[in-house]
């Protein structure tokens, strides 16, 4: 589904002396079936903008269109049933999604609410935990009796059981070791080259790269800048404004470039760069 | 060196789990050290923490915390010599404002209001949080959390600072900037920081690397030699430094010196090949 933003405005506590705006007239549009990072500061709006999707909050003004379905400042709790199911999110904090007493009704909670029966929603949990890189064992244990990361997977097993065809991510590998970070964006990425739309927020630059076909920057509640990674790593105003920072092998490259090196473009991964580097010192 | 933490023979299990989480361990941290513990999720990082501190009991061993063994009677003496910023900041709060929540610390020692009001004041300009003053902890974003977070332990003035991942949410300029402040604080005040993190980038600050795995120390060296581990690295759920990964699509065709190179040592190497060329 392709996921549309006009003028979305949100102002937090908007009656009162301390509003602030969360979102100011964003518009923009999310491609269905594509990988789509949204990057930006600290409380710059990113975890704001993403729960307008699937209507957890609603806009102070302006409209979001998912697929056939319109939020607008008016549209109330009813029936969100359909859309919810559609648009599956994961939170930035995991522990904020888990309620269940064991780890397996947990993740058997979203496909039972939607209508699925207690076998098919057990088999799925079976198969989740798994799938995020966990022992079977832990379905019987209490999710608050996990370490970080663990718990960090369950969350991710539960949305993903569901089967939503939008899968919202807010920074879903934050507290993933780096070998459980790398195979859970593999996941992600084989999702959606099976037909799902990813929207991942990140603070890491080098999974954008590697991993998104889309990005959008957000600042102090604005859209600042969208477009494939390749061109929004290269954008010379972001950057001389600090308004972004750069993967790993873009800044690295940017420093070779003091003594001897040039790029036409920056390379934004590894490979890149070292095809990159090696062309320029083997002369071919 | 002096010793702060002397851990020995630490064994934990959680009631009615099955597995130890912590077994056998011990090990000697110094005062002034940054220390990182890196490991796979479930190694048991947090549950080292929490044993420090006292907020779980060991099923046998002993830590000594400043020259003291920790037990019942004097973990309240101890726990005032030690910071922890958790995992989840929301464990963290207990205030209804950032700033109640950041004076909260400060209260519990004694201190004067009107010195109060003022260390934490400086505190969350430290971290770049005096703006949000009046909010509910609750309120705020993910990183803004970590912020408070890391505010209201520094605010007392702990010797031992205890990071459990507390800045895994911050933006990659302010993730420096925070570690950069800690780094000050901890030669201005003496500070022992220790440090887990799932970023390998952030290890290069320390001067000693920990390495758990099912709750046992398998690695402790100088960040340079953990780096050096290679394929181990991945078996501990550790990630190849930046470097060494470029360094290693490089090898085939360019000629490198062995060994790890930090990004300063890499790009003199490049430089130099560049311009003999
Ligand atoms: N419930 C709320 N009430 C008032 N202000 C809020 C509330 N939730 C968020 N804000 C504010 O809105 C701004 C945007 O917050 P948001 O959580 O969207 O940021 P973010 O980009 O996700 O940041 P982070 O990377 O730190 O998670 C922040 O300044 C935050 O303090
Ligand atoms: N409250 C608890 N009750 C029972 N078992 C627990 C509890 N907390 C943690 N565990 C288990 O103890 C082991 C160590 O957990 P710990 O939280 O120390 O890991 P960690 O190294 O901090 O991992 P992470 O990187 O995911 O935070 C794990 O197998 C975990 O499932
Ligand atoms: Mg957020
Ligand atoms: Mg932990």
């Amino acid at each position: 589904m392709e996921i549309t933003f006009e003028h979305v405005t949100h102002s937090y506590n908007p009656n009162s002396p301390t509003a602030n705006l969360g979102l100011d007239d964003v518009s923009f549009k999310i491609q269905d079936k594509k990988f789509t990072a949204i990057v930006g500061q600290t409380g710059s709006g990113k975890s704001t903008l993403v729960r307008h999707i699937n209507a957890l909050l609603k806009p102070t003004s302006g409209t979001i269109t998912v697929g056939d379905r319109v939020i607008t400042p008016e549209t109330n709790n009813k029936n969100l049933k359909p859309l919810r199911k559609q648009v599956g999110m994961v939170f930035q904090f995991p522990e904020s999604q888990l309620f269940e007493d064991t780890v397996e009704k947990d993740i058997m909670f979203g496909p039972m609410n939607f209508g699925a029966s207690a076998d098919d929603a057990r088999e799925s949990a079976h198969k989740m935990i798994k799938l995020v890189g966990l022992d079977e064992s832990l379905l019987e244990q209490s999710p608050f009796d996990l370490s970080g990361g663990q718990m960090r997977r369950v969350a991710i097993a539960g949305v993903l059981a569901s089967d939503p065809e939008t899968i919202i991510l807010d920074e879903p590998t934050a507290g993933l070791d780096p070998v459980g970070r790398q195979e859970i964006m593999d996941l992600f990425k084989s999702l959606q080259q099976d037909g799902k739309t990813i929207i991942l927020i990140t603070h890491n630059m080098d999974d954008v790269a590697n991993y998104a076909e889309e990005m959008a920057v957000i600042h102090r509640g604005k859209l600042i800048a969208q477009g494939i990674p390749q061109e929004v790593f290269n954008n010379q105003e972001l950057l001389k404004e600090d308004l972004l920072t750069l993967p790993k092998s873009a800044a690295f490259a940017k420093e070779l470039t003091e003594k001897g090196f040039s790029f036409e473009k920056l390379p934004i991964t590894i490979n890149e760069l070292g095809t990159e580097i090696e062309q320029q010192l083997n002369g071919d | 060196m002096e010793k702060i933490i002397s851990i020995k023979d630490l064994n934990y299990t959680y009631p009615e789990a099955k597995r130890s989480a912590i077994k056998n361990l011990s090990l000697d941290i110094y005062k002034n050290e940054w220390l990182s513990i890196v490991g796979k999720n479930g190694s048991g990082k947090s549950t080292l923490t929490k044993l420090i501190d006292g907020l779980i009991e060991a099923d046998s061993g002993t830590i000594e915390v400043a020259g003291q063994i920790i037990n019942e009677e004097n973990i309240w003496e101890a726990r005032t010599k030690i910071g922890i910023i958790f995992q989840n900041p929301d464990h963290q709060f207990v205030g209804a404002t950032v700033e109640d929540d950041v004076a909260f610390g400060l209260e519990n020692q004694g201190m004067p209001r009107e010195e109060m009001v003022k260390a934490v004041d400086e505190a969350l300009i430290l971290v770049k949080m005096a703006d949000f003053k009046e909010r509910d902890p609750q309120s705020l974003s993910g990183g803004q959390k970590q912020r408070v977070a890391i505010a209201g332990v520094l605010a007392t003035k702990p010797q031992i600072v205890i990071m459990d991942e507390s800045t895994s949410m911050l933006d990659p300029d302010g993730r420096k900037t925070v570690l950069n402040l800690v780094q000050q604080l901890r030669s201005q005040q003496d500070l022992t920081i220790i440090s887990i993190t799932h970023d390998i980038e952030e290890t290069e600050l320390s001067q000693r690397i920990v390495v758990l795995n099912d709750g046992q120390i398998v690695s402790d060296g100088k960040p340079e030699e953990i780096y050096d581990l290679g394929a181990d690295l991945q078996k501990f759920g550790l990630e190849e430094p930046f470097t060494s990964e470029l360094v290693s699509t490089l090898r085939d065709t360019i000629k490198l010196p062995d060994g790890y190179l930090n990004e300063e040592e890499l790009k003199e190497q490049l430089w130099k090949l560049h311009s003999n060329m």
